[in-house]
């Protein structure tokens, strides 16, 4: 008996699927034990007509639209109540949600209405026999937790991007295959290629069109989203709209060098050693992790990562940050990364390519008069 | 009002961390264990409340072995009024869907107006207890809240959510109600010296885990395991001083300098 795989979509301001629906969706394939396992991504909103219709164009989805007035906005007790009744009446093996903040926010009361499992912020995943195991990260990262599902139907959600750039923590499994020390058929399965090479375009329109033709082993979706409505919700939770970020300087976009100040340095009164790093590079700005933030030894529009800003500088300098992936989100499309930690396991130095393990207050003052010498030594050289 | 905090013990995970010979467990070096951050906020609202709603009373509520009653002592010293602590014994750490469950048995019907959580636990990172529990108790339920704000009335609460990139969502929502909070609503207090006093005799409430109805468990940990270090990363080598001359000089030859 195949039992199937959902998808909950969701669309993007513009009224497009919104990209992390697609990374869910190649998330979902390859989750299958076969081509033939039916995926159905269900799309819940007000005004998804277009949006829906254009998931159908994706082969091997079939797409139910949920319109509703009660959904026109997003809300945990709406998505919950419009979802949980139609997937209580399926055989559903996964439904994969995205681990962004309304996925985080209505999967765990979801899986508990439906007596589903609950396996959140997941980065990857192998095939067993008994099928997926998933993989995510424990104590801001140092370790990764490997974790199965035990009922008949399980929650996933799917942290975004963390497939994008390939390089998600494998298991000691691959590299036991990878060393010929193990010859089961174990596979760990990250997302295909054309979804973690680059990154998801924003509008995802042609990459749908494009994909079609790529993807191979899927049959054909149907021509057209199916499209149910809701009645009227009644809700105690009563949305009153979004408030834009505060729109402050963009000092950080336009920064080649990025020395960026974690809870590590330990007090504000540190952060002007990292004012004196960054005035030896040109173009050089500070940034914070949010613990920095959360201090108020930086103000907030420092702050990178997922809820802060996304910056992809020439050269990230961490300095006592420990590598939660809330923070990566927003950093690891640096060109050059050196990570400063006393700790050795600390998960910045996974995504550096140079790690210093050293005590920060003792270190930067050192690095900061031998970046001096060098760059007097270029200017004597220059003259 | 009468509020509920919820806050977890996490080992502080700056300390050296192996893995037991089950692979399922772990130990941290030093057995250094903490209030998770992201409670701290949690506990520092529910304090801010009970100043601006006098006749608040505010409960600590952990789940956890023996050691955990630190958390819920720290709690006291920072100036919750009452603590419980929902013995669950074991070393091996229960899953969100456990803990929720249980806080559910015991709280149901409690008659608590406002029930607080930290968004995510700093070691699981699971960010789901809060909102498993909400939903056993029927609540309606925020998480990642930034701001909260109570009118004068006490019928309603007033929130906004953090969404990606710093966007804000306001809703309003009945009391009673759940709040997962991020960090930096607040900043969190220092502990007073009465209050440090009182919390070391206060007595606690214990409630075995054993005696409240069995929790589902819907899901197994496997394996855990340190990820190796990436291929590409360069350890640098030496003495302070030399390391910082081999990072100088790396930034010279990649033009950084
Ligand atoms: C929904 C959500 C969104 C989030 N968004 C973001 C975000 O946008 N940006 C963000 O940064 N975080 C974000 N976070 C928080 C994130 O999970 C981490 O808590 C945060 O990044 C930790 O900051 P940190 O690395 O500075 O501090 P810590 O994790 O406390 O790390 C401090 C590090 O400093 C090292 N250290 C300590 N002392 C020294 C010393 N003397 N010398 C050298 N090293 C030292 C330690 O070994 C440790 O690795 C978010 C969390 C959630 C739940």
């Amino acid at each position: 008996m195949n039992a199937e795989i959902v998808v909950i979509a969701e669309v993007a301001a513009e009224g497009q699927p919104a990209p992390v629906s697609l990374e869910l969706i190649a998330f979902a394939k390859s989750l299958r034990r076969n081509a033939a396992e039916p995926i159905r991504v269900f799309l819940p909103g007000r005004g998804i007509g277009a949006a829906a219709a254009e998931l159908a164009r994706l082969p091997g989805v079939a797409v139910t639209g949920i319109e509703g007035e009660s959904l026109a906005s997003y809300s945990a007790e709406a998505w919950k109540e419009a979802l949980a009744p139609l997937l209580a009446a399926r055989k559903t093996r996964f439904i994969c949600v995205s681990h962004n903040a309304n996925g985080a926010d209505f999967a765990p009361g979801l899986a508990v209405r439906l007596g589903a499992a609950c396996i959140t912020a997941v980065e990857a995943f192998r095939i067993e026999a008994e099928g997926p195991i998933f993989s995510l990260s424990i104590l801001k990262g140092k370790l990764q937790m490997e974790i199965v599902p035990e009922a008949e139907t399980a929650v996933v959600t799917l942290l975004p991007g963390a497939f994008r750039r390939g390089d998600a923590p494998s298991s000691p499994m691959d590299k036991a295959r990878k060393d010929g020390t193990n010859t089961t058929q174990n596979e760990t399965v990250l997302l295909p290629e054309e979804f973690r090479r680059k990154e998801i375009p924003p509008t995802g329109v042609t990459t749908l069109k494009e994909k079609k033709s790529e993807v191979q082993g899927d049959r054909a979706g149907p021509p057209a989203a199916e499209m149910i409505s809701v009645p009227d919700i009644p809700l105690k939770t009563r949305p009153l709209g979004l408030l834009p970020a505060p729109d402050e300087a963009a000092d950080l976009a336009a920064a080649e060098v990025i020395v960026s100040a974690g809870r590590g340095i330990g007090g504000e009164e540190n952060i002007e050693l990292l004012r004196r790093l960054a005035f030896l590079f040109s173009r050089a700005a500070i940034g914070a992790s949010r613990a920095v933030c959360d201090a108020g030894w930086l103000p907030c529009r420092y702050q990178i990562g997922q809820t802060g800003k996304t910056v992809s500088p020439r050269l990230y300098i961490a300095c006592g940050i420990s590598g939660a992936l809330q923070h990566l989100a927003g950093m690891r499309g640096s060109q050059y990364i050196v990570a400063v930690n006393r700790d050795p396991q600390a998960a910045i130095f996974r995504v550096a390519d140079v790690a210093v393990v050293e005590e920060l207050v003792s270190f930067l003052p050192l690095l900061i008069a031998a970046c001096r010498k060098h760059r007097e030594g270029a200017a004597e050289a220059g003259r | 009002m009468k509020i509920l905090v919820c806050i977890k013990q996490v080992p502080d995970a700056e300390a050296p961390i192996r893995i037991g010979a089950d692979g399922r467990s772990f130990a941290v070096t030093g057995g250094a264990w903490r209030m998770n951050r992201f409670d701290e906020f949690a506990v520092e609202e529910a304090l801010q409340i009970r100043e601006a709603f006098p006749g608040t009373v505010v409960e600590a509520l952990s789940v956890g072995p023996a050691r955990a009653a630190a958390v819920l002592r720290r709690a006291l010293s920072l100036g919750a009024d009452e603590a419980i602590h929902i013995l669950r014994e074991g070393e091996e750490e229960p899953l969100p869907g456990e803990v929720a469950a249980l806080i559910a048995a015991y709280v149901r019907d409690r008659g608590y107006d406002l029930i607080l959580a930290g968004v995510m636990a700093e070691d699981d990172m699971q960010a789901q207890t809060g909102p498993m529990l909400a939903e056993r108790l029927g609540l309606p339920c925020a998480t990642a809240v930034v701001a909260e704000t109570i009118p004068p009335n006490g019928m309603t609460i007033r929130v906004e959510r953090e969404l990606e990139g710093g966007l804000r969502e306001a809703l309003e929502m009945p009391l009673p109600a759940l709040l997962s909070l991020q960090s930096g609503i607040n900043r969190p207090r220092y502990p007073a010296l009465s209050h440090v006093l009182r919390a070391r005799t206060q007595p606690m409430m214990t409630v075995r885990a054993g005696d409240l109805p069995a929790p589902p468990r819907r899901e197994r940990v496997v394996l855990l395991f340190l990820p190796a270090p990436a291929a590409k990363t360069l350890f640098l080598t030496g003495t302070p001083a030399e390391k910082a001359e081999r990072l100088a000089e790396l930034f010279r030859e990649k033009a950084l300098l």
